[in-house]
Parts: structure tokens; sequence; C-alpha cells
């Protein structure tokens, strides 16, 4: 622990700048990932888990901006911000420029894995083609010795008969197979670190597993670190090493996976964990959390989970808790963001708790309250719009 | 029942028997693809060209029953023809065969005027919560469209009902005039509860309902699919991949593997024992929240084959790590499951090219079968070692070893000859499994 972590993120924002408002979809989280360790990025649609993965990647679009923080990749400022002399924020001069960020990290030194192979492979070249391709580029391999490596890679990975496919094309793949692909791709550069974003969300399950166990293999093989965004817990215990959960662009806890499942210190936490059916046993009743996430535009005052929380009290709506260590976890900090710990010392057991806050109907809907008469009334973070 | 929102108590059904019966449903589709998609050409033949129409058999011969009350989850991979079937039962598609009965009444008998009427005891909830409501309509107009079709109440009986049902789903009664676009996916579902709801049905097929939707909604309107059943004495078909949800929500549950049903068992019985090796499979390649649950990670080789062509009899049998030894050889010790991995491994073409004592070394521990089998063995070995003698493009000979092992060993096993269906003992009566092992 004494040693430099692979990739440090500190105090991240990532904002989107809309005509509804400036949407504070990253807002200031910070965690690191170690060399060889797999580190789960965790929370619900809207968390702002991709963002932040895509952040990390120097990967995001208009309208969206990283507006702060740092980015530190193997002791290297990949991204950093400072105050120009009109106060205008522009880039660090020690951060890496773009152009180096392109041909020296992206691919070589993180690599990154979609959830949907399909719109990350090109349909009109063949797999084998863009894997090549791949490899010329960022391996300075060529011709015959670029394919004999593209076709080691598409074996490695586990695809049968791998010169054969070789010359088909992405529609001729199923599902896990293009995921497979993707991966080798992730691979060919023998990278430190890739980031995954959802990768196995959109598979069968006995192809997830599959590609599970690929994983761990090729990791106990190779050393990769991993950033492994999600929102299923069941992948986050089998695979993650630490998990960082998210709710409405921040960290609300932070902690060994053992320690997250066994030792839960965040309400949030505690209360997906008890949301979700299981699959080893029969729950008779879902204890459900009440509400929706609200919008990133206006994020709730004091803790963002207040609202929906059950031990949410007075002091919660005016307290804004950062992620603090209240436990240690065999020499690693367990952090959550939540007052009711003694840590924070906001006197949480004599404020008076939140009487019939959450008292709503159905998933969203606070009765009588403002948002009843907007447009977008109880909108769940883009749950599944658009 | 009492609810009021019942709207025709007297046509209760209370018979002993199922709700719902299938008898060898099938669903096949052809492949219309293209105007010459199906033209053969055969210059030996006349008229040289024949059409010929590839079909795909979604749902094979499926037999199944539906209690009144209960629920039934239909689980399964993505291909598996679990969402065909829900379609079927309802006759949204027509079945190419068998016969679906419902209150006893078979549903092909019935047309125009009385399977309308039927219609309005079935309904049916999708997964897209977003594609499956009109933006164009109001909530109250979505609602009361099934009403309006089948022709109940009057405009103000359909709206108080309308409001009723949003009270009942979860949602605010004044929010009968709001589009859908102002709802999440949460509340969207609600509202297609709601219109299924309205005119009273009996059945109700799920379509993966909660998929769409993010954990903690997706508990919510579980919850809600669980109060609503009690309160209108629904029965439930539920039809997801998520091993976890169906846990929740069914009674018992029928597994699907290509068309076929290849487990049904009361749900404890299912997942805490289960008699097929695809359901083992499934269940062990879930991920269990639970860091300490470290139990091996059962991982299932190769892919769903295509359902064009599905394997003869079992049709698990390709990728069953169980295959059961063909009688016409003599196993001993390790011998045919070494024979069953080398079999696959040339089949999917796993491992690169090299000399005939490695491949021994690898597949068999040195000590190939003896015999018959040893003969077969020796002869694909031969195809495609780097040493071997036969010649021949690479591919070429690939291609025969895979063949001739498949054809003397695959093949030649009970699991492709015959289509297995055991009904078999257990705690709470009845279960089915479409395995040989359980000869």
């Amino acid at each position: 622990m004494s040693s430099e972590p692979l990739l440090r993120v500190e105090n991240l924002k990532t904002q989107f700048f809309t005509e509804a408002g400036t949407v504070r979809a990253v807002d200031g989280i910070s965690f690191e990932v170690r060399e060889g360790e797999i580190v789960g990025l965790v929370g619900e649609s809207g968390a702002g888990k991709s963002v932040a993965s895509m952040s990390i990647m120097g990967l995001v679009e208009a309208p969206g901006e990283i507006v702060g923080g740092e980015i530190t990749y193997k002791g290297e400022t990949i991204f950093g911000l400072e105050e120009g002399p009109d106060g205008e924020l522009r880039k660090r001069d020690d951060a890496l420029s773009d152009e180096e960020i392109r041909t020296r990290i992206r691919g070589n030194e993180i690599a990154v894995i979609f959830q949907d192979p399909m719109e990350s492979l090109n349909p009109v070249f063949t797999v084998g083609g863009q894997l090549r391709e791949f490899i010329e580029l960022n391996r300075g391999l060529e011709g015959e010795e670029a394919r004999a490596a593209a076709i080691d890679m598409l074996r490695e990975v586990g695809i049968p008969d791998p010169e054969e496919r070789y010359e088909e094309y992405p529609h001729q793949f199923s599902g896990g197979m293009r995921q497979r692909v993707l991966i080798a791709m992730a691979l060919a550069c023998e990278p430190s670190l890739i980031i995954a974003d959802e990768p196995t969300t959109a598979l069968d399950v006995t192809v997830e597993g599959q590609i599970l166990e690929l994983v761990d293999d090729l990791q106990s093989k190779y050393g990769t670190s991993f950033v492994w965004v999600t929102h299923d817990l069941g992948v986050v215990a089998e695979i993650c090493d630490r998990v960082n959960v998210m709710y409405l662009g921040e960290i609300v806890e932070q902690a060994p996976v053992d320690e997250l499942f066994y030792e839960t210190k965040h309400p949030y936490t505690d209360a997906l964990l008890d949301s979700i059916p299981r699959p080893d046993r029969t729950v008779t009743e879902l204890e459900a959390i009440e509400g929706v996430m609200p919008e990133a535009i206006e994020p709730p005052s004091g803790c963002r989970f207040h609202p929906r929380c059950p031990d949410a009290r007075e002091v919660c709506k005016r307290v804004h808790p950062e992620p603090t260590v209240i436990a240690d976890a065999d020499g690693e900090p367990h952090r959550a963001a939540c007052v009711k710990h003694d840590a924070f010392d906001v006197d949480y057991e004599g404020s008076p708790p939140l009487a019939g806050a959450t008292r709503e109907t159905g998933d969203g809907m606070a009765e009588g309250t403002a948002s009843e008469l907007a447009p977008n009334p109880a909108d769940d973070g883009g749950e599944d719009r658009e | 029942m009492s609810s009021g929102l019942r709207l025709d108590e007297d046509r209760e059904y209370d018979s002993e028997g199922p709700l719902l019966e299938l008898d060898g449903v099938s669903k096949h589709f052809g492949q219309e693809s293209g105007l010459l998609a199906g033209l053969q050409f055969d210059a030996s033949e006349f008229p040289p060209f024949t059409v010929e129409q590839e079909r795909v058999r979604a749902v094979d011969d499926v037999s199944i029953e539906i209690r009144p009350g209960e629920t039934l989850g239909l689980v399964g991979e993505s291909g598996c023809g679990k969402s065909t079937l829900g379609r079927t039962v309802l006759r949204l598609l027509e079945p190419t065969e068998g016969d679906i009965y419902f209150k006893g009444e078979n549903l092909a008998d019935l047309d125009g005027e009385a399977l309308r009427q039927t219609r309005s005891d079935m309904q049916m909830i999708f997964q897209d919560p977003q594609s499956s409501l009109d933006p164009r309509m109001k909530v109250g107009q979505i609602i009361e469209e099934p009403m309006r079709a089948h022709d109940m109440l009057d405009d103000e009986g359909r709206e108080a009902r309308a409001k009723e049902l949003l009270a009942k789903v979860g949602l605010d009664p004044r929010h009968y005039n709001r589009h859908p676009h102002a709802f999440s996916g949460g509340q969207r579902q609600r509202i297609n509860l709601a219109r299924a709801l309205s005119v009273d049905p009996d059945f109700v097929v799920c379509d993966e309902p909660v998929s769409a939707l993010d954990v903690s909604i997706q508990a919510q309107v579980l919850n809600t699919m669980e109060r609503l059943q009690r309160e209108f004495g629904l029965t439930y078909l539920f039809i997801a991949h998520d091993l976890s949800v169906i846990r929740h929500i069914s009674d018992r549950v029928a597994v699907m593997y290509l068309g076929h049903i290849v487990e049904l068992a009361g749900k404890e019985e299912l997942f805490e024992n289960p008699q097929h090796p695809y359901t083992r499979a499934l269940l062990e390649s879930i991920p269990v929240p639970d860091p300490r649950e470290n139990g091996s990670r059962g991982v299932l080789e190769g892919e769903v084959p295509s359902p064009v062509d599905p394997p003869s009899g079992c049709r698990f049998r390709t990728r069953c790590p169980h295959l059961i030894a063909p009688d016409a050889y003599d196993w001993t010790g390790e011998k045919w499951p070494r024979t069953r991995a080398f079999m696959r491994a040339v089949k999917r073409r796993t491992f690169e090219p090299m000399p005939a004592a490695r491949i021994e070394a690898e597949f068999f521990d040195g000590t190939p079968p003896r015999g018959e089998a040893g003969s077969i063995v020796a002869e694909a070995i031969d195809l495609v070692a780097t040493d071997g003698e036969a010649d021949g493009d690479e591919a070429d000979r690939w291609e025969a070893a895979t063949d001739l092992l498949l054809e003397s060993f695959a093949e030649e096993s009970v699991c492709a000859r015959e289509r297995p269906a055991y009904d078999l003992e257990s705690g709470d009566g009845e279960r089915f499994a479409a395995c040989h092992l359980h000869r």
C-alpha cells in the first residue's frame, strides 16, 4: 500500500451542460486502482458510473466536460486542471497532451471494453482485419506477423477455430463471441489497466459465466488491473477485490468486497442488497427502496440519498457527508458517506427522524409535492429513457 | 376477491383441472428472407429447381399445464423459444401443431366472437415499457382501450375503473390525463399492469416484465405484481431469463432449451435439487451476490445450436457434460469422459495442431482407449496430428476427424437416438426431467 497505485482518481467532476441545466453526472469522486486488482464501480442507471469510467479515458464528449479533479496513471498526470490568469479553467502544463494520451496511453496502457460489442465493431470489416489493424497500430507488427498475433489472441480468448473465424464479419459472431473479440482487442497490447463498462450485462447467464471465467484466467496470467463498471451485485461479489458504490454522481461507500457485503456501512448499499432477489435462497418479500433516484440536475440537499433513506434524520437534509474512513478492514480503509457514523460529529443521534419523508405512493410519486406538476415528475435517471 | 374490481365473479373458474393446458404445441417459422431465398438448384432433377423452406423450430412439442392461481416461471436463455411460447399461448401466434386448452376449451375451436371473449380473460405484459405504450395516447385512454375493445362498461364506468386501477398499481389517479413520456420505466410498467388488468383477466402472460428495470425499481414492481395476483386472483405465466427473479416470483418453474422444456418442477425442488444437466449448468453460472460463496463456477462449453437444424434426441447433448457413453463400445475407467472431451475439442478446434504423441498425452494421459473405440480415436488423431499420415488440406482433415468422431460416438449415444422424457417422483408430487440419466 505504500507504493504508488496504478491509477489514482481525485475529486473528479464531470458535468453535462444541457438546456435543462447542468447535469452533475460525476460530482467529486476519488478512488484508486492498484496493480493486479479488480475494482468495482457499482450503481443503478444514472449513478454516473459509466461517465466516471469514460472520464478516465478522456472520452467524454460535448455537451459533457470534465470540470475538475486530477487523474494520475503510473505517477503521470493524465488529466489535471488549473485556474488560468483570467479565471478560466485550463489544462495543467504537467498533464499529458491529447496526442500523448492517444498514442501512448489509450489502448497501450489503458483499454476499454464496452457493453454492446456490436457497436464497438465495424460491421463492414472482418473481425480478424479489425483486430490486426489494432495490433499493427499499437504494437508495430506488420503483415503476416500481425495476422499471426491476431489469430493467437482469438484463440487465447477461447474462440473456436480462430483461423476460419478470422475471416468472418461481426454479424456472424454470437454476442458472447463478439465480447470475446473485444476482450482480445483490449488484451492485444497487454495493457496494465482495462476499463470494462458492463461487459456482461447484455449476455446470457451461461455466456456471462464463460466470460467471467475467461477474465479470471487472463487476469492471473497477465496481472492486468480492471475497473469493472456494473449494476450487478452478483458479478461484483464474484470478481471484484474492492468496490465503490455510486449514488447520484458520488461514491457513497468504498470497501473491500467482503467488508461491503458483510459489514455494510451505508444505508443505500444496505437497501440495494435487500432489494435483489437471490439465486441462492428464496426470499419471500423483497424490501424495495422507496422512490426513484432523483435527477442529477438538482440533487437533494445534504445527503443525496436522504429522501429515500430509512435512517434519514433532520441533519441529513443539511449536512453533505464526504466519504470518510469509519472502519478498518485488515489495513484497508472502509469509507462511507453517511452521518449516522460517529466519524461525522454532527449529532445524528440528537437529530429528529425525518417522519414521512419517504411516504410516497408507488415508485416515486411524492404526494402533492411540487414535482407533481413538472413535465418529468420522477424521472429515474434515465433508467431506460433514450 | 370482493374488491369490486372483479367484473365477472360469477364466471370464476373453479374447476379442479388446469387453467391452461398445452398439448404438444409447436411453433415453426419459415425463413422468408427473400424472393429466391428458398430456391434450390439441382441439375439432376426435373424440374431442376425446388423451393425448400428452412424452418426455425422455435417451439417444438411442448406440453405443460398451468394451474389456477399459480405463477409458472418459464426460464431460458435468449433464443430458446420462451417468448414465442408465451405468444403462442395467447394465440397471438398461430401454433404450427398441437392444442391449447383454456378452462377446458380448445382455443383452436373458438373463432370470432368466442375467441375475442376468451382473449379478455388472457392478457399480456411486455418487456419494453417504452415501446409498449402509445406515446400519443393519455394514460387513461391507454388503460381504457382494452375495455372499449371488449365493450365493457360505459364511458363513465371506464374512467372510474381506470382511476381505480391506477391507484391499485401504485400510481396517482390524478395522472389519468398524462402522457406516457412523463413516467419513468418502472411507472410505465405499472401502466402496462393497469391496462392488462382493466378487462379483469384470469391469466396474464408476463414477458420479461422487469428485466429493463433497475434493481430497486424491479423490487417495487415485483412486489406490486404479487399483491395484484392475490387481490385479483390472477394466474401468471412469468417469462424471464433472470433465475433470481424466477426463484422469487414462481411457484413452479419450467426450464426451456432450444424449443424444448427440459425440466419442470416446484421452485424449491428445482433450485435446490436440479435434475437436468442444463438446469444445473444454468444455476451454477449465476453470479451469487455473496463474496464468501466461492463454489465452483459451472462453465458450460460451446454455444446454443441453430434451431433450424437442432440436434436429434436430447437437444442439449452437444454441450452436455454428462453425454452418455454409446453402448456399442466397451469403456473402462475414465476412457469415455476423455474421449468425449477429445471429440469436442476436435469439433471446436480448440487446440493447436500438434504431434500425435502430444495429443495422446494431453487428452488421454498417454493411454488412449483400446478396442474398436480405440481404433476410431487413433484414426482421428492421425487425421489432425502434425505428424499424421493422412494427406489433404488441413481444414478437410479436421472436418473428416470431426465427422468420424461424431458419427462413431455422439450419434451412437442414447442421447442422440431417443428424445428423453421422464416423470420423476419428488417430495411435492410430480416433476419432469428430459434427461436419459433418469433411465
